[in-house]
């Protein structure tokens, strides 16, 4: 009877051990997206400082990096230099910045003084990042030509992860 | 909300829908002390994706407000609670739910509690039934060590108690 206790105890504490290891050293904010390989979610939204309209479903075609970021966010001050420079290196590849919880006047101050190369459209009450599952800014969605997510990057992108990224919207 | 709806409109904007994600309502849309108590309800099931374990209805951030809204919007336009969980799953996926779903590595979340608690109650029942079963073989090995009499060290033990 014992000995039947105790197996079962040690099968127990064994199952227990092995769901809180399989979740040490995870990132508890990180997202698994579930929209990768999935249609991305169209939105048309307003652009800051031009007025202008930009609909998603209207960048079929040619890859596009959606990058959900906001002045008030210190890693997308680091980040926007690096989007700006590949925006400009890489023509055929549509870049759409999408700023939520801000202010027109903020971002276009923070555009005029570090530069702008793509859109930046204003998100009304988080709905698009909501709708992409964005957890927190920067974060980037990569959509191939055929409009389905193909990547997701949370935090600030480098050059190379960046074009790691792309890489898998360009197959 | 119609407000709402009238000025993305007139600015040409469109969000992305609801309906793209779980389809058209499927409840009755709510109004009044109702839609905010819904809206709390289902808030508390929610995790908020930028804080520590916490639901959007507690947390203090802008993305839980945002959230909340959402929530508060798909119920006053008849969306029914699984239609609101689905919806947030689908763009967070699982880790969106506070309370974990019957499947994969969280069927562990759920047994493992019930296993230990099942695995208590056996041990309880068999320590209990030893001691019920104890005093009885007690008083069985008590009889024999009676007769035993003529054991020397116990009659030192009498004679000393004896004296006192």
């Amino acid at each position: 009877m014992n000995r039947t206790v105790l197996i079962i105890g040690v099968i127990i504490v064994a199952l227990v051990v092995f769901v809180l290891f399989a979740g040490l050293g995870k990132d508890p904010q990180h997202i698994d997206s579930p929209l990768i390989g999935k249609p991305a979610p169209s939105f048309a939204l307003k652009a800051v400082g031009t007025g202008e309209t930009v609909d998603l479903a209207t960048l079929r075609g040619k890859p596009v990096i959606v990058n959900f970021w906001a002045t008030w966010c210190g890693p997308c001050y680091e980040e926007h230099p690096t989007l700006v420079a590949n925006a400009r290196n890489l023509p055929n590849v549509q870049f759409v910045g999408v700023v939520f919880n801000d202010t027109d006047d903020k971002i276009l101050r923070f555009l005029s003084e570090r530069g702008s190369a793509y859109p930046n459209l204003l998100d009304t009450n988080g709905k698009t990042a909501i709708a992409y599952g964005v957890g927190g800014v920067p974060e980037t969605y990569f959509i191939n030509p055929a409009g389905v997510v193909v990547a997701k990057f949370e935090g600030p992108l480098s050059t190379e992860l960046l074009q790691e990224n792309l890489a898998k919207a360009l197959r | 909300m119609i407000a709402t709806l009238l000025l993305l409109v007139l600015m040409q904007v469109k969000v992305p829908d609801a309906e793209q994600f779980v389809g058209p309502p499927q409840g009755t849309p709510l109004a009044g002390p109702q839609l905010e108590r819904r809206t709390m309800e289902i808030s508390s099931e929610l995790r908020c994706p930028v804080c520590q374990g916490l639901a959007i209805g507690d947390s203090p951030s802008l993305m839980a407000a945002n959230m909340k809204a959402q929530v508060r919007e798909m119920l006053s336009r008849g969306y029914t609670e699984q239609q609101i969980l689905s919806f947030f799953e689908k763009s967070y996926g699982q880790f969106v739910l506070l309370k974990p779903k019957f499947q994969g590595v969280n069927t562990l979340v759920w047994i493992l509690p019930v296993l230990a608690m099942a695995l208590g109650f056996v041990l309880v029942v068999s320590k209990a039934k030893k001691l019920e079963t104890a005093p009885a073989a007690h008083a069985a090995t008590a009889a024999p060590a009676a007769e035993a009499d003529d054991d020397p060290y116990l009659a030192r033990v009498r004679e000393m108690v004896e004296k006192q």
